[in-house]
């Protein structure tokens, strides 16, 4: 099992903020977790800290940078952090050209979720290998 | 010469004997006819083969001569034979003139008569002639005639042209009815090839040129093209040319080349309405899937926060936690109610009610909506800039050009450049035929290169900026395509925003 230290959570709706919160707490996971709400915010985050979190729950519809936006940023600064990012989308888009999308980021993107999340789909993301 | 030894008399003799045989054994009908002052007429002499062709006895044709002869010519015939007769007879010059006979109950033959005419003794008029047989000549030349009638009236049914190209000399000959295409006549001398190409759109040219050239060094069986060319009135007409060249000299270098021309207007009229229809159903079904689109994330967004609240409440017993929670399902509570207003919002504007339109005056639409604002714009020191003419009017719904006013003007305002005094100008202009309002401002300006797909789009928002609700370019653009418009953006970071709303109407 891969360990987090270091979480964030890009999303612009609240709400969905604190449920994460809440999942942390019920699966009684405790790591580092920083919250924004939007892409832009997240990169700017990153380049001021020179530092990358372990794990990013990315949202798609977000202001300023959605989520396609900060992968293209991410993809230009991510070799100056010496660690595996792992990013997760998560997104409440069924659409298909989102999903194909996802793909374009192979690199990037271990597993593209629909919202809402469930709770194995969560444990999952945290119990692998 | 005849020898020496024959007598005069005996040589006169000889002569009319031979001359009577030849007369009464040659197949043509040869005769003499005298008509006196009064218009009385008789033969003077008719060969036998005459006699045996219209099947009378001498004695007949000496008594009665004008209605044996009516009687033998096909009656339509009559008038005109016996007036040709009498003119050449009052004018002294030759008579030639062709006429049907019809001898029993046989078929109508034509004749040709051809006779001179001499005036004896100063009063009677003598006609030398013969009658020819022309009936094969006549039906080969009916044939001909009818085989060009039809040949005519098809071309003229299929309202089609021809043209006759001779490669070497550039003369063209049109036909009237390739003339009538572009509302000319041979009056207007359009004679040659230059003539015809100069009258070509710009556009069609090039291929049209081509098209022509393939066929010449023979990769094409047939010359076919459609171009655009313009008739008098200034208007271009769609025209199919389909030719072959049909004389080539010994080099192989093609001489002459023929062709036909059709009207094809209305046929390129009607493809281009359902091309325009086309667009329209696919503009359409694109707003309907992005509309399926739209509600299907934006609801899921939502019914998806209730899903996951109501999960934690159920598997958390903390007083604390439910209180947390039911804040939270009361604000996804209240954005479900605003995404379902935005959606009857855009549903009613999309919806096939027939949106009111009404002509109105921009500049009063404009000043309602710069006083509404009228705080703001002194607030922000904002210097607006009105060149829109003062009776300009616009074809549209009040609502929705109050609403798009009001919206593009707040963004103008929001979105303003910190170290710059915020300018708005409006200008309205016409351009390509149709009227396009223009609203400049020098604010922050959009990345179009990576905003610029989403800009209209629902929920988008671009700048930092924690009161924007990424809704109102979304139904601008909807109110202004329901009325037939259009709404484009050029922008620049830093530098301003210009949205050009052009509308359905043409000048």
């Amino acid at each position: 099992m891969k360990k987090f230290n270091d979480i964030f959570i890009v999303d612009d709706d609240l709400v969905f903020h604190f449920i994460i919160k809440k999942l942390f707490e019920k699966c009684n996971l405790h790591f580092n977790t920083k919250y924004f709400m939007n892409g832009f915010e997240a990169i700017e985050e990153m380049k001021r800290t020179n530092q990358a979190p372990d794990l990013i729950l990315l949202d798609i519809n977000m202001p300023v940078y959605d989520g396609w936006q900060f992968l293209e940023e991410f993809k230009k600064i991510k070799n100056t952090f010496d660690k595996e990012v792992v990013v997760y989308l998560i997104s409440s888009s069924d659409d298909i050209s989102d999903i194909n999308q996802a793909m374009c980021y192979k690199d990037e993107v271990k597993r593209y979720c629909n919202k809402p999340i469930t709770m194995e789909e969560f444990e999952k993301i945290f119990n692998q290998e | 010469m005849r020898s020496s030894w024959y007598s005069n008399e005996y040589l006169l003799e000889e002569k009319n004997s031979f001359y009577r045989k030849l007369l009464n054994h040659i197949p043509d009908l040869i005769f003499q006819l005298t008509i006196n002052s009064a218009d009385d007429f008789y033969f003077s002499y008719v060969n036998s083969t005459m006699l045996t062709f219209f099947e009378i006895s001498p004695l007949e044709i000496s008594q009665n001569p004008t209605s044996i002869i009516s009687s033998r010519i096909f009656p339509e015939d009559r008038e005109g034979f016996f007036n040709s007769l009498f003119k050449s007879k009052n004018q002294s010059i030759p008579w030639s003139y062709e006429f049907r006979v019809q001898i029993g109950s046989n078929d109508l033959i034509w004749l040709k008569v051809d006779a001179n005419v001499e005036i004896v003794d100063g009063e009677r008029s003598v006609f030398f002639g013969r009658l020819s047989n022309i009936t094969s000549i006549k039906e080969r030349e009916l044939k001909v005639i009818e085989s060009e009638e039809r040949y005519h009236f098809a071309l003229e049914a299929s309202k089609s042209g021809i043209w006759d190209y001779n490669l070497l000399t550039g003369e063209v000959y049109f036909s009237k009815e390739s003339l009538q295409i572009i509302q000319c006549d041979e009056n207007d001398k359009i004679n040659t090839n230059s003539l015809w190409d100069e009258r070509i759109h710009p556009d069609d040219l090039d291929n049209y040129l081509n098209s022509i050239e393939l066929h010449k060094q023979g990769k094409t069986p047939f010359f076919e093209n459609v171009k655009r060319i313009i008739a008098k009135d200034g208007t271009y007409k769609w025209v199919l040319s389909r030719g072959k060249i049909i004389e080539r000299d010994t080099k192989n270098i093609p001489l002459r080349i023929i062709g036909i021309h059709s009207d094809v207007t209305l046929e390129k009229e009607k493809e281009a309405q359902l091309i325009a229809n086309f667009d329209i159903i696919s503009e359409q079904n694109n707003r309907l899937l992005n509309f399926a689109h739209i509600v299907s994330h934006n609801l899921r967004s939502h019914t998806g926060n209730f899903k996951m609240l109501l999960n934690i409440i159920e598997s958390d017993d903390h007083q604390e936690t439910h209180d947390e929670c039911f804040n939270h399902l009361k604000t996804t509570s209240q954005a479900l109610s605003d995404t379902i207003e935005h959606l009857k919002e855009l549903v009613d504007i999309n919806s096939t009610i027939i949106h009111k339109k009404e002509n109105l005056n921009l500049s009063i639409y404009l000043n309602r909506t710069l006083t509404i604002l009228s705080k703001e714009i002194k607030d922000n020191q904002v210097e607006i800039t009105n060149t829109i003419d003062k009776n300009a009017t616009i074809n549209f719904n009040p609502a929705y050009l109050e609403s798009i006013l009001l919206n593009i003007t707040t963004n103008a305002i929001k979105y303003a450049h910190p170290d710059k005094k915020p300018t708005i100008s409006y200008s309205f202009i016409v351009q390509n035929n149709r009227q396009m309002l223009l609203i400049e401002d020098n604010g922050l300006g959009i990345n179009m290169e990576k905003y610029g797909e989403k800009l209209f789009g629902m929920y988008k928002t671009f700048h930092k900026n924690t009161n924007a609700r990424g809704i109102g370019l979304f139904i601008t653009k909807n109110q202004i395509e329901s009325m037939g418009g259009t709404i484009e953006v050029e922008s620049k970071v830093n530098v301003g925003s210009t949205f050009k709303i052009k509308f359905n109407e043409e000048v």
